[in-house]
């Protein structure tokens, strides 16, 4: 199908409001939040704003016909290259889609159509008592969908879980164009969990049109702690010894001495200038648990060595405690013209030696970093503070994160916490990941999109071809049994 | 900490359940126990090369679960892969064989005040192996969830004869598709788990249950209904009837000096005689409510679980009372988790030909809620049936998914829905 025919197909369904193609205004479509460089940018043929699901499926039956890639896009914040069309074809932007359907306060779920904004849904639901808790930095801007397809996470996860717990059932355009549900409001269906393998998926087996998701009560109380100490190490040991006590806080979150230096100047949150890093601990609950859990966590840290420990359990106090961590990476641009945002993970006890492998791999490579992060689930964020106009600038942020990496999964970490893998980190995967494992992921990919339409070259290791590993080797023992499966 | 390894190989508890003599009236001819995640999955490449169905077992406590098997050729148990592999208390993850009992875990765990906060029907005998190939949850779910949330990672053999490894052992990972959760309530059709990784939690300091009489099944549903939407946040809240009398049981947790005032004003929101357990006692009465919903086949009982949304289950309560004077079945025990809407019946069915009554109370049931699910009865009444209820609207996809791991049908053929 050449251009032209496709743009006039994709305008029968969608009208002419409903399809971008002009060169110059798919360019945007381009990229998604990653920095330049970090991950490739590619142009897609067109780009498609669909207003419902039956839209989407018209669009994904028609790629499948003409065997073109989809690529799913919510606002485009993602971290990892998942919303970039790497090999062109059709983007689906799901920012039209953006109904909260329904808010059911008995069985506490919101269904919404996977473009609306994930801060919305909490701010339209809090009046009545609820929250939807997974709650991303980027969660002004960043859409449910978005978040199913990175089974996004945020500082409240240390006690509420990340996306994945909290989705009970899915709406689904399946690469073939058909509408399904996976899971739904009562649990116990029957059947593989397909909603399990939706959530994370980075858009690679269906695009997500419809989310049930849970609700969360606020809580009766919450309390806000921010603790002050003169290095990062003696933070991260306070942070082991309040988890060690029992205590699962509502966030636990670690900013070091160059994240104070650049938000504090700007917003005034209260952070000592003179910290070598502060801990944000936010506990919440039933009023009397709240105050006795906030005096107990005081202690540790002052037994820790905090220099300072501040506490307010009034709404506006809170929020200024915050936001001093919520505007940390718009503060760096005071520090630097460009950031690179990490996202890897280890276990917490590896935490205090892992930043210290930071610290040296910033002086290494003569690159700041700065660190604002989950500590409370061991998972960092080192900011990597460049120009992109100073040549070698983006090729040692690139070293340095690849050495972090390398140091994270030799102690036992992970990848991602939450960006996910997009093209960002897939030619890490083998780090973690022998080709055994890969091919049981490539199953779950073939299983839902065995023509490998659905935002195709995410995840897999440049060049790995899911359909053939799997399929062969499952043909193969059919056929030296003389089996056909069913 | 890692357990060194014994003459026992470092594992907890041991290997004294009995295997089965058969499942669903079909008796294996072999039974095999390997000791590593290695020989799992040369049995089962080997199983493949010959065309032979395995059944894996953990404890025995669940096998009724499921259509009876096609096929059934080998029995392997996972016993003998009960070590804890690694145990990070300062890291709150847990990485254990399949083959470990729930009970022995939660021992080694609360040596360091920690636990995993799941409380399945029988669950102390069952493995982590058959918890998550069933997925059977208990009450505590509606604060705590399931064991799906708390898994973080697994190692699975497969019939291709090979052994993988998904998630890790951190506790937010989003390093690919999510295998482990994939696995969980898969019945072991996709592959065997032979370890699993857990997040873990600290115990909670103190607990309370307060328990009440109700004079119906409409004030007992009420009751629930102002605890749920007080500010109690219970752990736990069931409805039942048990010995044909409506009760409501309410569990909380918290601090040591918490949990007492709260219990009180749980009683403040009840009506009637109220009893209240602390401590050890506390858990114990749930172990005891929730005995009756294992999936065991006691002569001729039935099992049934059926799930609806949260706000629908007192009108499922209400038609299953109606639906039991219908169509005369005794229903002995009746357990509501009203917050999480899923209502399990223990029951006999009177008369004449049990087996089509029971096909006749599934399609009634199903005429009342999307979700039903024959958790145990006799064999024979179960094969008129698939006791997983409807096929879903993905059952193609699952299929596929099915021919993806196990393409000549080695693992549990026929057991699981839609006769996968
Ligand atoms: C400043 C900043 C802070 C951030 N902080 C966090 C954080 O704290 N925690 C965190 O987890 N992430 C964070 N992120 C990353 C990002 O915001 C999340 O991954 C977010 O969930 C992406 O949502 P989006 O709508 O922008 O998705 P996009 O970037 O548009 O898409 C992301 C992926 O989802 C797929 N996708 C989108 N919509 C659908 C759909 N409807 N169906 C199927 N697939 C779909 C896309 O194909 C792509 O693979 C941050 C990003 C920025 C820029």
């Amino acid at each position: 199908m050449n251009r032209t025919s496709l743009v006039e197909r994709l305008e029968g369904i969608l009208g002419p409001g409903g399809v971008f193609h002009r060169p110059s205004d798919l360019l945007v479509y381009e990229y998604d939040g990653s920095v330049d460089g970090a991950v490739d940018t590619a142009l897609p043929a067109a780009v498609t704003l669909p207003t419902t699901t039956e839209q989407v499926a018209a669009i994904v039956r028609l790629a499948h016909e003409a065997g073109l890639p989809v690529t799913a896009r919510g606002a485009g914040t993602g971290l990892s290259g998942g919303a970039v069309a790497q090999q062109g074809g059709i983007i689906v932007s799901l920012t039209r889609m953006d109904r909260i359907v329904e808010i059911d306060r008995a069985d506490r779920t919101a269904l919404v159509e996977p473009g609306v904004i994930n801060l919305e849904l909490s701010e339209t639901t809090l009046p009545q008592g609820y929250f939807f808790a997974p709650d991303p930095s980027s969660q002004r801007a960043c859409t449910i969908g978005g978040n199913v397809a990175e089974n996004s996470g945020g500082p409240h996860c240390l006690k509420y879980g990340v996306t994945t717990n909290h989705v009970l059932g899915l709406e689904v355009v399946l690469p073939d164009g058909r509408i399904v549900w996976t899971g739904g409001h009562a649990d116990g269906g029957p059947g593989y969990d397909l909603t399990a393998a939706m959530v994370g998926s980075e858009g690679m087996l269906g695009i997500v049109t419809k989310a049930l998701v849970r609700l969360t009560p606020a809580p009766e109380a919450t309390l806000v702690l921010l603790a002050a100490f003169g290095d990062v190490d003696a933070a991260s040991h306070a942070t082991s010894r309040v988890i060690g006590a029992g205590i699962v806080p509502a966030a636990l979150e670690l900013m070091d001495a160059l994240t104070i230096q650049a938000v504090e100047p700007a917003y005034h949150a209260g952070y000592p200038l003179d910290a070598g890093a502060v801990l944000l601990i936010e506990i919440d609950g039933v009023v009397e648990d709240v105050r006795a859990l906030g005096e107990e966590i005081a202690a540790i840290c002052r037994e820790a060595g905090a220099t300072e420990v501040r506490s307010a359990t009034a709404q506006a106090e809170r929020d200024l405690l915050w936001k001093g961590r919520k505007m940390a990476l718009a503060a760096m641009g005071r520090l630097a013209p460009n950031y690179y945002l990490h996202d890897t993970v280890v276990p917490r006890s590896k935490l205090p030696a892992t930043l210290h492998r930071v610290d040296e791999i910033s002086r290494h490579f003569d690159l700041p970093i700065a660190n604002v992060f989950h500590a409370g689930d061991g998972n960092l964020h080192p900011l990597m503070l460049f120009d992109r106009r100073r040549a070698g600038d983006v090729e040692r942020v690139l070293e340095a994160s690849k050495e972090i990496l390398h140091y994270c999964v030799e102690v036992g970490g992970a990848l991602s916490g939450e960006h996910g893998i997009g093209t960002e980190k897939r030619d890490y995967v083998t780090l973690v990941y022998s080709a055994d494992d890969l091919a049981a992921m490539a199953g779950i990919k073939n299983s839902f999109d065995p023509a490998g339409c659905f935002n195709p070259e995410k995840l897999f290791p440049k060049g790995y071809m899911c359909g053939e590993v799997r399929a062969l080797r499952a043909q193969a023992m059919a056929q030296k049994l003389g089996i056909y499966a069913f | 900490m890692r357990s060194e390894p014994d003459d026992r190989g470092g594992a907890v508890g041991g290997i004294d359940g009995e295997l089965p003599a058969s499942i669903d009236g079909l008796t294996p001819s072999t039974f095999v126990a390997p000791a590593t995640a290695q020989e799992v999955a040369e049995v089962l490449a080997d199983a493949a090369e010959r065309g032979l169905a395995v059944a894996p077992v953990g404890a025995g406590t669940a096998l009724a679960l499921g259509n009876p098997p096609d096929r059934l050729d080998l029995v392997l148990s996972t016993a003998r892969l009960r070590e804890v592999i690694d145990y990070e208390p300062t890291d709150l993850v847990l990485s254990v064989g399949a083959g470990a009992r729930l009970g022995d875990v939660q021992t080694v765990l609360a040596e360091h005040g920690q636990e995993l906060p799941i409380d399945p029907p029988r669950g102390d005998e069952a493995t982590i192996g058959g918890l998550i190939a069933t997925g059977l949850a208990g009450p505590r779910r509606l604060a705590a969830g399931t064991l799906r949330d708390l898994l973080i990672g697994v190692a699975v053999a497969h019939p291709s004869g090979t052994v993988t490894k998904a998630g890790g052992m951190v506790v937010k990972n989003v390093t690919g598709f999510d295998l482990p959760r994939i696995y969980h309530g898969s019945l072991g059709t996709l592959g065997i788990v032979v370890s699993a990784n857990f997040k873990v939690l600290p115990l909670p300091r103190a607990e309370a249950t307060v328990t009440a009489a109700a004079p119906s099944w409409e004030a007992a549903v009420a009751a629930a209904e102002r605890l749920r939407s007080s500010r109690l946040d219970p752990a736990a809240l069931d409805v039942m009837r048990r010995d044909g009398a409506w009760s409501i049981g309410v569990r909380l947790m918290g601090r040591e000096a918490t949990v007492g005032g709260l219990a009180d004003e749980a009683r403040a929101l009840l009506v009637g005689e109220t009893a209240v357990a602390t401590g050890a006692e506390s858990a114990a009465w749930w172990r005891g409510y929730t005995a009756d919903q294992a999936a065991i086949a006691q002569g001729d009982d039935v099992v049934v679980r059926i799930s609806v949304r949260p706000r629908a289950v007192g009108g499922l309560i209400g038609s299953l009372v109606r639906l039991e004077e219908e169509q005369e079945v005794q229903v002995g025990y009746l357990g509501a988790s009203v917050g999480v809407g899923s209502v399990v019946l223990r029951l006999r069915l009177a008369g004449d030909n049990p087996a089509s009554r029971l096909a006749a109370l599934r399609e009634a049931l199903l005429t009342l809620a999307d979700q039903v699910v024959v958790l145990a009865a006799p064999s024979a009444w179960k094969r008129g049936f698939d006791v997983w209820g409807r096929p879903p609207e993905t059952i193609d996809v699952m299929r596929s998914l099915k021919h993806q791991f196990d393409p000549v049908r080695v693992l549990n053929p026929g057991r699981f829905a839609g006769r996968i």
